[in-house]
């Protein structure tokens, strides 16, 4: 399987609860002590194009081998689309979005 | 008193606290503008964080740094600490070797600079002995590749001392003020944990396990009953140069002394103050260095984790400790205390050192990446791995001094005033 390269969103008991009321949950992690998260993979491809669509982001080699430092408003756009379409793999469309503008 | 500093050698102390001495010692002198840095590191020259050095370093002694980690004198030292200065500058404010100038910030004075020395030195050769590496994407490098065309070597006297801005005034103490306090506090082993984050609670382990160790064969009942222990933790924040995505210092400072007031660590063994460096990254070398800051700080014990001052993936992780146990124990009067990571553990239900844990297969690592992005998203970390309190101060600091945000940002960078100022004297 190809590697991929996930962005984080991390979850507030509000957010947990529509998940969970949606039937969601199911797309929810885990991590650090009850922490949960919306991984979102991207392809390394996908990583490239939100790493110069947004240039404060930076991809994590060293340790979580995420990407990280995107701003909230811009994960908070990826998590609602991943609510809408109900998957996880939505970062082609969410790429279109912004680069449509 | 004279107080011993690192190298056994007697504690730099190079102030002129007097305001009509230091009005008479710098009349007529030529005024020469210091940057940011240069002024943040004479000011820790002249106050002895730097000990034995007495100003900024002459040829000889970087040579020496970069070549056998030492200074000419034999001395151990890692990191050059290097005035550079532009041929436009030095024609300019017409330098000349072996006269005095007065450094000033902010259009005040700051200190006496005695030009003894104008020379060059190979950058390539600072960047590969030092940081291992010439890649400029490296910031220790990148830094490095930055200096101007020379550098000027010779002694600081300070004049003017300055004026440490809130949050940070309590914490800012010089060498000779650690040392006072710690006699205050009767410490007799104080352990520094070195910080430029906030704590998460893998961190309080990890200070928790170098108090313990640090206190080591002493009567374990010095530590039973409030207010008599005999041994302390020092943590000595790193403020300096920022990045974007890096805590703001004041969310720093805060966070770490919020443990104690919180009650995570008691009154009597714990201990917040800060050091002014630019961070260099430059891992295992520096290492060496933050062990001479806090020798100097009259400290005893030194926590090292994984990566210490590392960036990216330049230096493999117990590099830094490897290197210091390289190093004679006579020649660095500080003992490093080597400590793993601590994880989060859901079999065990607790936070637990990697080096104990059976449930290898099962540990959750901190990484201050991801608690920075769950801070990030607004989103409150669970009290097993972040307290609460700290939370709070976070993001108090983020309304008061971060512009709305704990992380540093292009605002920040552009108006959050300098951690000191000086006044006209």
């Amino acid at each position: 399987m190809a590697e991929t390269f996930p962005i984080n969103i991390w979850i507030n008991e509000e957010r947990f609860k529509a998940l969970n009321d949606a039937g969601l949950a199911g797309l929810l992690k885990e991590e650090l002590a009850g922490m949960k998260v919306l991984i979102v993979p991207c392809t390394a491809e996908q990583r490239d194009k939100v790493l110069t669509l947004f240039p404060m982001a930076k991809y994590d080699a060293a340790t979580t081998k995420s990407i990280e430092l995107l701003p909230k408003q811009v994960k908070d756009k990826i998590y609602e689309l991943a609510v809408r379409r109900k998957t996880l793999n939505v970062m082609d469309e969410f790429i279109k979005e912004v680069e449509k503008g | 008193m004279q107080l011993i500093g690192h190298g056994g050698k007697p504690l730099v102390e190079r102030v002129i606290t007097d305001k009509a001495e230091a009005k008479k010692k710098i009349a007529g002198l030529k005024k020469v503008p210091a940057s940011r840095q240069m002024a943040t590191e004479a000011i820790g020259i002249a106050y002895g964080f730097f000990s034995p050095i007495e100003g900024f370093m002459k040829k000889a002694d970087v040579e020496a740094t970069c070549k056998k980690m030492e200074l000419a004198d034999g001395t151990i030292w890692s990191i050059p600490i290097v005035y550079d200065i532009s041929d436009k500058e030095i024609a300019d404010y017409g330098i000349k070797q072996g006269e005095s100038v007065l450094l000033t910030f902010d259009g005040n004075p700051l200190a006496i600079f005695d030009i003894e020395e104008i020379y060059t030195y190979s950058k390539d050769e600072i960047a590969e002995k030092v940081y291992g590496t010439k890649e400029e994407k490296h910031p220790g490098v990148a830094r490095t590749y930055a200096y101007k065309d020379k550098f000027l070597g010779g002694k600081i006297t300070l004049v003017n001392e300055p004026k440490v801005r809130e949050p940070f005034g309590p914490y800012f103490l010089t060498p000779r003020q650690h040392r006072a306090k710690f006699q205050e506090k009767k410490w007799q082993r104080i352990v520094a944990h070195q910080t430029r984050n906030v704590p998460h609670s893998g961190h309080e382990w990890l200070m928790k396990h170098a108090y313990i160790a640090a206190h080591g064969d002493m009567p374990v009942e010095q530590m039973e009953a409030p207010g008599g222990a005999t041994s302390g933790i020092l943590v000595n924040c790193i403020v300096g140069e920022k990045r974007a995505g890096d805590y703001i210092d004041e969310a720093i400072v805060l966070t770490q002394d919020e443990l104690r007031k919180s009650g995570y660590f008691r009154e009597d063994i714990h201990m917040v103050t800060m050091t002014f460096w630019d961070m260099r990254y430059a891992g295992p070398r520096e290492a060496v260095h933050h062990s001479i800051i806090r020798t100097n700080l009259g400290l005893t014990h030194h926590m090292f984790g994984r990566d210490h001052a590392g960036v990216g993936t330049y230096y493999h992780s117990y590099q830094a400790h490897h290197l210091l146990m390289s190093i004679p124990k006579e020649k660095l009067n500080i003992t490093p205390i080597y400590v793993l990571e601590w994880a989060y553990c859901p079999h065990c239900g607790e936070v637990t050192c990697i080096g104990l844990c059976g449930h290898t297969k099962e540990l959750q690592k901190f990484s201050g990446t991801k608690i920075r992005s769950i801070i990030m998203d607004e989103v409150k970390p669970t009290r097993m791995i972040f307290r609460p309190e700290v939370f709070d101060v976070v993001m108090d600091s983020a309304k008061k001094f971060g512009f709305g945000s704990p992380f540093v940002t292009k605002e920040y960078l552009a108006k959050a005033a300098p951690a000191f100022r000086v006044d006209p004297l």
